[in-house]
């Protein structure tokens, strides 16, 4: 097995689990190897330097070494500028950790993805209401379905003819939009204009926006192999609140 | 080499123990019937007591010997202000402060969506009916300054606002006598955004 050693490596905390009586197994995001896991030993030490550091959403500058599955943090540190997550802004970060927890396999380097990720964290914490941003969330179910290879077709339907923004289509896994000769002739039939602007990523009409929701939501359910993502049923029981 | 059945079953018992492997809990068995017989069968004694006599305060959700505790009985404290704390931990060091009179509600842990512990699972429909006894002006979140602590913040606030109770959150900052070479970057920079204008 090959030994591994990084310094100073741009990386997010996606979750923790505690490990043995003082330490961490840390999952985390990282710019330049992706998705990978980490041995933080004595991490809940009630004294531990890094104690507080190791948290989701927060960027961080990682160093490990080691191999095998499960490498050693050696160092941590804060690099800042990211408010905390707070309100349901707060629940769309654990929901896009979910994610990536789910679907993405470890030690595939993904920068664009990661690049995405920042992004939409720093708009997330930006708001001090903590209100969802439904159009951030669909840009990164894209983005992330882009990067697992599974990327959308949105400006051709499954004949080859280009979109058009007026006639209904019915996207099928594998093929794509497949054009409909009405609305009602498929379950969850989308507008042609709503896959240009999800090609586009403009979320300016509602239509879009709603329809974008149904299709990811069946999207994603379909790459996570019906499992259901804990993060959502939260998001339920917060809206029917 | 083969263990007795008893032996093997009480070391593996020792293991449910935050924090004991196969090797304290071995060292700890035989530790107990070499060396402290006596202590051994106080031990046992105890567990199967408190396991029988502790029940969860119906008010507090604190381990009680009683339907209500001690503290939710007094007529010292403020019943206008609950406090919802995570673990009887956490409300042993707000009393600690002596700066608090009002009564509390211990969640017994935390929502922690990637752990698969959600509102229902902390069983916050409980909280709800506590909060709403007409008697509850205000409840004092003191969760955690986690993302999990203020996840769980967010929910109850969504929880009591259509009750009409206030929901205050405890504020976060600098350690009192703390200065600030010492204090980690998190715990700076957050007190830097949420700064107050000074009063005079
Ligand atoms: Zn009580």
């Amino acid at each position: 097995m090959q030994r591994q050693r990084a310094d100073a490596q741009p990386a997010f905390v996606l979750h923790t689990t505690p490990f043995r009586e003082t330490s961490l197994i840390v999952e985390a995001f990282t710019r330049d190897f992706g998705r990978i896991a980490l041995l933080a030993r004595g991490a809940r030490r009630p004294r531990s330097a890094i104690r507080g550091l190791l948290m989701a959403f927060q960027p961080l500058e990682l160093g490990w070494a080691g191999k095998g599955e499960v490498l050693t943090l050696m160092k941590a540190e804060w690099q800042g500028g990211q408010p905390l997550l707070t309100g349901q802004a707060l629940f769309c970060g654990y929901y896009l950790n979910e994610l990536l927890l789910h679907l993405l396999p470890r030690e595939d380097a993904h920068e664009r993805l990661f690049e995405r990720y920042r992004e939409i964290l720093a708009r997330l914490g930006a708001d001090p209401t903590g209100k969802v941003r439904e159009a951030d969330l669909r840009c990164f179910e894209k983005a992330l379905l882009q990067e697992l290879g599974y990327g959308l077709t949105l400006d051709h339907d499954n004949a080859g003819r280009a979109i058009t923004a007026t006639a209904h289509y019915h996207y099928r896994m594998e093929q794509g939009p497949v054009l409909l000769s009405h609305a009602g002739e498929a379950e969850g039939a989308v507008l042609g204009r709503t896959l240009l602007d999800l090609g586009a990523e403009d979320f300016s009409e509602p239509r879009t926006l709603a329809e974008a929701k149904q299709l990811m939501r069946s999207l994603m359910a379909y790459y996570l192999s019906g499992k259901e993502l804990e993060t959502r049923k939260i998001f339920k029981e917060l809206q029917e609140l | 080499m083969s263990t007795p059945t008893s032996l093997e079953a009480l070391i593996e018992a020792l293991r449910c123990l935050p924090g004991v492997g196969p090797k304290s809990a071995q060292r700890m068995a035989y530790h107990l019937l070499q060396h402290d017989r006596s202590g051994a069968a106080r031990l046992g004694e105890a567990v199967g007591r408190a396991l029988q006599a502790l029940q969860h305060c119906q008010r507090c959700n604190n381990f009680a010997e009683s339907e209500i505790c001690e503290r939710c009985a007094s007529p010292r404290r403020d019943p206008t202000v609950l406090c919802v704390v995570e673990s009887p931990v956490d409300m042993n060091m707000m009393e600690q402060t002596h700066a608090f009179q009002g009564l509390y509600y211990v969640l017994m842990g935390r929502i922690s969506p990637l752990d698969g512990c959600g509102p229902r699972e902390l069983g916050l429909e409980r909280l709800l009916a506590r909060a709403q006894d007409g008697v509850v002006k205000e409840v004092v979140l003191a969760t955690n300054f986690t993302n999990e602590g203020e996840a769980t913040a967010h929910y109850i606030t969504a929880l009591l606002k259509p009750s009409g109770v206030s929901v205050t959150r405890i504020a976060r900052g600098v350690p009192v006598g703390g200065e600030l070479e010492y204090v980690d970057s998190g715990t700076l920079a957050q007190a830097l955004r949420e700064r107050r204008v000074c009063q005079t």
